[in-house]
């Protein structure tokens, strides 16, 4: 009843069919007979300090795995959008790391079809982004694999090809340093992340300004609480990258939204600043620093330039807040501030808004 | 792992709450269950746990035995060597299709905590309390381990003449029963052999894909019997594992034989 297929078809053998077959003949030259999945990695390092590390694997199982861990279901049709939707929770999954300091990569999905009536539909990611300048080695991890697959490391002109299970980490010499940054490449750098971790990223931290901002038209109101505010975030955010303070993001992110929360609300009640108030931002600046620690620690930074880049990133968020201070005066406080309807129209209604937005994260950042 | 049953030959169900990955699972998944006659359905050799894997390229060195039969006659299954989805076969009239993959032996090295654990989830006590009246408890092993996995599909409709065959695999299940036929709140008798004999006291679990977590398992009774009462619908997975230690020359401790069946179900269940 089941009756062999024609051979012609095994004669148009696909490129990716030559890849895994010849993955499987590699592996039984090493070892003993193998179970050896379909699941392909392979890292390629340029001069350049551009890493690209390519990941074929085949698009129904990821699909299987990626609806098993959030309980979604993916539609019918396998599309590269349909993989960039679920890109939060790959992203767990793969751990890329240059001398112990974790790399945040760009990823691309790319859906290839089957290359004939044999073959499966496979995907392909690709995660790409800048060598730390300096950096030794890389580590890999992609927890999401139930079979041994073979990871190749290109290396300007060097190629090797080792087994992993699923589960096992491996660090990788780079045969070359990447040619270091400049001092002062380094900084404009840092000095950029920490601006846009602000604007346009960071909408939770420009809400906390807006709420800072918010409370009173004096100036030197808004001055002393931008003052503590700073000074505070910039102490904890300088301990926890040297690792002297560890607080989870399970509590900082939540308490960060909370902090939102009490400082609009206060806005409603409180039309003056008073010496708690002062204290309190002092106390939520804190906070707000350790959120900064675990945003900096997931760009990464450069062992060479470590101070470099932590005090650029720390005045790139500065200049960033005094930008989200300086497009509020300049929207609503130049024009509206001297008004006697500024608070009641202004300041209320836009402090309570904030504060219903934060206490939504609250609870958001709560249930994860 | 959660509730172990202890009663042979009878049905329990087990919530488990541990999900530790361990030894992993290896089973036929076909594109379909019940295909059309005359339609090639591509056939995953996969591996992994809770019915969630990756799929294995077909590796002639590794295949002992790719094979179908369709009730009249045994036939290798087709693939290209490297290939995934690892073989194909095509119904050419209606019936049960029955299809088997036994590998070769693949080896591993396991840490003791890590083999412990599975010797524990896999319900395999006689290995573990030989290994602590040896003092090897806490001893790295070596394991040589053969897959025997099966799959039952259905091409036309199900009828009670229609039967698993057994296929002669090292450890093997049989469905006693044409899966395709039952209805809810009946047992299918399933039938676990060894070496051709039946294989008392082993633990049997079904699994079914819409909620893996929740197994249903049941130790084989004197004559290698269980009854699991399956809900018909979805995919199932049943598997057993059975460990001997390792024939004398062999580069490992222990060998071990991971049986599994795979069936699913007609459209909307029975």
């Amino acid at each position: 009843m089941a009756e062999l297929l024609g051979f012609a078809d095994f004669r148009r053998a696909g490129w990716r069919h030559m890849k895994y077959l010849a993955a499987i003949l590699l592996c039984s030259t090493l070892a003993s007979a193998h179970e050896i999945g379909t699941t392909r990695v392979t890292a390629v390092f340029q001069q350049n300090g551009k890493y690209d590390v390519e990941i074929v694997t085949d698009a129904s199982a990821l699909i299987d795995k990626l609806e098993d861990a959030t309980g979604g279901k993916a539609p019918a049709k396998i599309t590269p959008e349909l993989f960039q939707t679920f890109d939060p929770t790959f992203r767990q999954r793969v751990k890329l790391t240059f001398d112990g300091s974790g790399a945040r990569p760009a990823i691309t999905y790319s859906v290839e079809p089957p290359v004939d009536a044999m073959s499966a539909t496979s995907v392909t990611m690709h995660l790409t982004g800048d060598i730390p300048s300096g950096a030794h080695n890389f580590s890999w991890n992609y927890a999401w694999t139930f079979a041994s697959y073979a990871i190749t490391i290109r290396n300007e002109g060097s190629s090797s090809t080792e087994w992993l299970e699923g589960d096992t980490s491996k660090t990788f010499a780079l045969a070359f340093p990447v040619k270091p940054l400049s001092r002062w490449r380094i900084a404009l750098r840092y000095l950029s992340l920490g601006f846009t971790h602000i604007v346009p990223l960071g909408y939770d931290h420009v809400l906390f300004v807006l709420g800072i901002y918010l409370l009173s038209r004096n100036a030197k109101a808004v001055l002393m609480q931008v003052s503590a505010f700073t000074i505070a975030h910039s102490i904890t955010l300088g301990l926890s990258m040297y690792g002297l303070v560890h607080v989870s993001s399970k509590i900082v992110e939540p308490a960060i939204a909370i902090s939102i929360a009490y400082v609009a609300i206060e806005n409603v009640f409180l039309a003056e600043l008073k010496s708690w108030r002062v204290a309190l931002v002092f106390a939520f600046g804190l906070l707000h620093g350790m959120g900064f620690a675990g945003a900096l620690k997931e760009l990464g930074l450069p062992r060479s330039e470590f101070v470099t880049a932590l005090i650029t990133f720390n005045l790139g968020v500065e200049a960033g807040q005094l930008a989200v201070i300086a497009t509020a005066f300049l929207l609503v406080g130049w024009t509206f501030a001297h008004r006697s309807w500024y608070r009641a129209r202004i300041v209320i209604p836009a402090s309570a808004m904030i504060a219903c937005m934060a206490l939504y994260w609250t609870v958001q950042r709560l249930a994860i | 792992m959660g509730i172990e049953c202890t009663v042979p030959g009878f049905l329990c169900f087990v919530a488990l709450t541990c999900q530790a990955a361990l030894a992993h699972d290896m089973w036929i998944e076909p594109a379909t269950f019940i295909p059309e006659t005359g339609d090639i359905i591509a056939l995953k050799l996969k591996v992994g746990q809770n019915l969630l894997g990756d799929p294995l390229a077909r590796d002639s060195q590794l295949i002992k035995r790719f094979i179908v039969y369709d009730g009249n006659e045994l036939k290798p299954v087709v693939g290209r060597d490297g290939g995934n989805p690892a073989g194909f076969i095509r119904p050419t009239q209606p019936g049960l299709l029955v299809i088997g993959y036994h590998s070769n032996p693949s080896t591993v090295d396991e840490a003791a905590e890590k083999f412990n654990q599975y010797l524990q989830e896999e319900g395999l006590d006689a290995i573990a309390a030989l290994r602590a009246k040896t003092n090897q408890t806490n001893a790295p092993v070596r394991e040589m381990f053969s897959r025997c996995a099966k799959s039952l599909l259905l091409s036309g409709p199900p009828s009670a003449t229609q039967a698993d065959k057994t296929l002669g695999f090292t450890l093997e299940l049989v469905a006693e029963r044409n899966p395709y036929l039952l209805r809810g709140g009946e047992d299918l008798p399933i039938r676990l052999t060894y070496q051709n004999h039946p294989l008392p006291g082993a633990l049997v679990v079904a699994m079914n894909k819409a909620n893996p977590g929740e197994k249903i398992s049941a130790r084989t009774g004197a004559d290698g019997r269980v009854r699991l009462k399956l809900k018909p619908s979805g995919m199932w997975m049943v598997k057993a594992v059975h460990m001997i230690p390792a024939p004398a020359g062999a580069d490992a401790q222990w060998q071990s034989y991971w049986a599994s069946l795979t069936f699913g179900a007609l459209a909307g269940g029975i």
